[in-house]
């Protein structure tokens, strides 16, 4: 048992390098992408309010593998050369996508829980919308946006085991790859496999769960 | 009229509708299989939560952050490749029993979650009342705490059903057929992408919309808050 857990540690430690690197990019660029989303979703303006309201709906009425195979299977299929996507790139996008929504819900909740007398006094004082919006609320959003961010880094760092079907070598594929060179060992293997991401998960839940007690909270999206 | 064949085959959906059907039977069986178990187990882990006695918070709440501090992917291929035959069924798990169990145990984390919070909301008048007409804890749980907590995340339990129905596409991985699997069999069969996951999607959102409006539903008629 002790030889197969040596043998197979590399293997699973270089999986586990690989969902690090992918979910570090993907909260960065779903970051991103949520952050402009819930930015524009609060502005009272229907014809910018309601075709991202539509984006978030789409996303969120439809599994991840939906969005995973729509990026690396769908989007190739329709002969534009630039979007034929490598596995990577593709993984990457559709996870990045999938976790826009839930940034964009936590970024809007949060900007609508700062009070509106902020705003208007604010506006009063002669300070235009994007200063109001830099200098006054933002500042205010933020901290509400910190402990719920921990949940959603927790669910990309779970999204990440699916991108194995499309070929990545991340934790689950390379557990996958273990089992097939140690047949009899698969309790053991996915055990270890399911460890590694308790390691990498729980942190960062303990964390969220710290920074809502300090900072308070807006309610997570399911 | 080509351009919208050449994108999306209707013709070839049509001849594929009994798959799809077949698919979208089998994920409402496993959901709501699935959510059977989830709500028992739910349930249980919440009120063993809840617990003063540590042989019963401890194992609940290290149940919970297992959970929820891994894929289901992992969970499902752990339930399904590793657990040796039964005892009392006397064979192993065939694909369909596992996955619907790590399914239910999966949300059953996440439900256990909300009718905690639910439970916690109710008023401690309402147990002290119980208790002075001379309820035991149990009646007391069936009676009256649980009916207004249930009442009160009804449309959050919603909100993570609608989750759990989305989820029960990974089951597809070890070979269940369900929704998912029908748009796989399209692609691999015709090699036709759209025709195979833009349904699949489609019929996701349908059931998506309708889980929306079951919400917006309990949350009209029972007054709780959003999920």
């Amino acid at each position: 048992m002790i030889d197969v857990i040596l043998s197979t540690m590399p293997f699973l430690l270089e999986g586990l390098w690989m969902t690090f690197k992918i979910s570090l990019i993907t909260i960065f660029f779903g970051s991103l992408i949520g952050t402009v989303v819930g930015m524009l979703r609060t502005l009272d303006y229907a014809l910018i309010t309601y075709p991202l309201g539509a984006y978030i709906h789409a996303l969120r009425g439809t599994p991840f593998l939906i969005h995973l195979y729509f990026v690396y299977f769908m989007l190739p299929a329709t002969g534009i050369s630039w979007l034929q996507l490598e596995a990577f790139p593709a993984a990457v996008i559709a996870l990045s996508l999938y976790t826009s929504t839930y940034v964009a819900e936590i970024v809007r909740g949060a900007i609508e829980a700062v009070p509106r007398g902020q705003s208007e006094a604010a506006r009063s004082t002669g300070m235009t919308a994007l200063q109001t919006m830099w200098y006054v609320v933002l500042p205010q959003a933020m901290k509400l946006m910190i402990p719920p961010m921990g949940g959603v880094y927790v669910i990309i760092i779970k999204g990440t085991s699916i991108v194995s079907v499309i070929g990545i070598a991340e934790l689950v594929r390379a557990g996958e790859h273990a089992t097939q060179r140690h047949p009899r060992e698969l309790m053991l293997i996915y055990g270890m496999t399911a460890m590694m991401y308790f390691a990498y998960c729980y942190p960062v839940l303990r964390l969220a769960r710290w920074a809502e007690a300090k900072f308070g909270s807006v309610r997570l999206p399911s | 009229m080509d351009w919208i064949l050449d994108f999306y085959n209707f013709r070839v959906v049509a001849q594929y509708i009994p798959d799809f059907a077949r698919g979208l039977g089998s994920t409402a069986w496993i959901s709501l299989l699935a959510l059977v178990i989830s709500l028992s187990v739910g349930t249980v882990v919440a009120i063993m939560r809840m617990s003063a006695n540590q042989l019963l918070w401890r194992p609940a709440a290290a149940y919970v952050q297992a959970i929820r501090s891994t894929p289901l992917l992992i969970q499902i291929y752990v339930i399904y490749f590793t657990l040796p035959a039964l005892p009392l069924l006397g064979r192993r798990l065939d694909e369909l029993e596992g996955g619907i169990i790590a399914l239910g145990l999966n949300a059953g984390a996440y439900m256990s979650e909300i009718i905690r919070a639910g439970i916690e909301s109710i008023s401690r008048g309402q147990v002290e009342g119980a208790q002075s007409v001379g309820m035991t804890y149990l009646q007391r749980m069936r009676y009256v705490v649980l009916p207004q907590a249930i009442a009160r995340v009804a449309p959050t339990l919603l909100g993570q059903t609608a989750v759990l129905i989305k989820d029960s596409s990974l089951v597809s991985f070890i070979g269940v057929f369900e929704l998912f699997g029908a748009g796989l069999l399209v692609y691999n069969e015709r090699l036709m992408p759209n025709e195979g996951y833009l349904t699949v999607a489609a019929c996701y959102l349908a059931i998506y919309a309708v889980m929306l409006s079951l919400t917006g539903y309990a949350q009209r008629r029972l007054g709780g808050t959003a999920g």
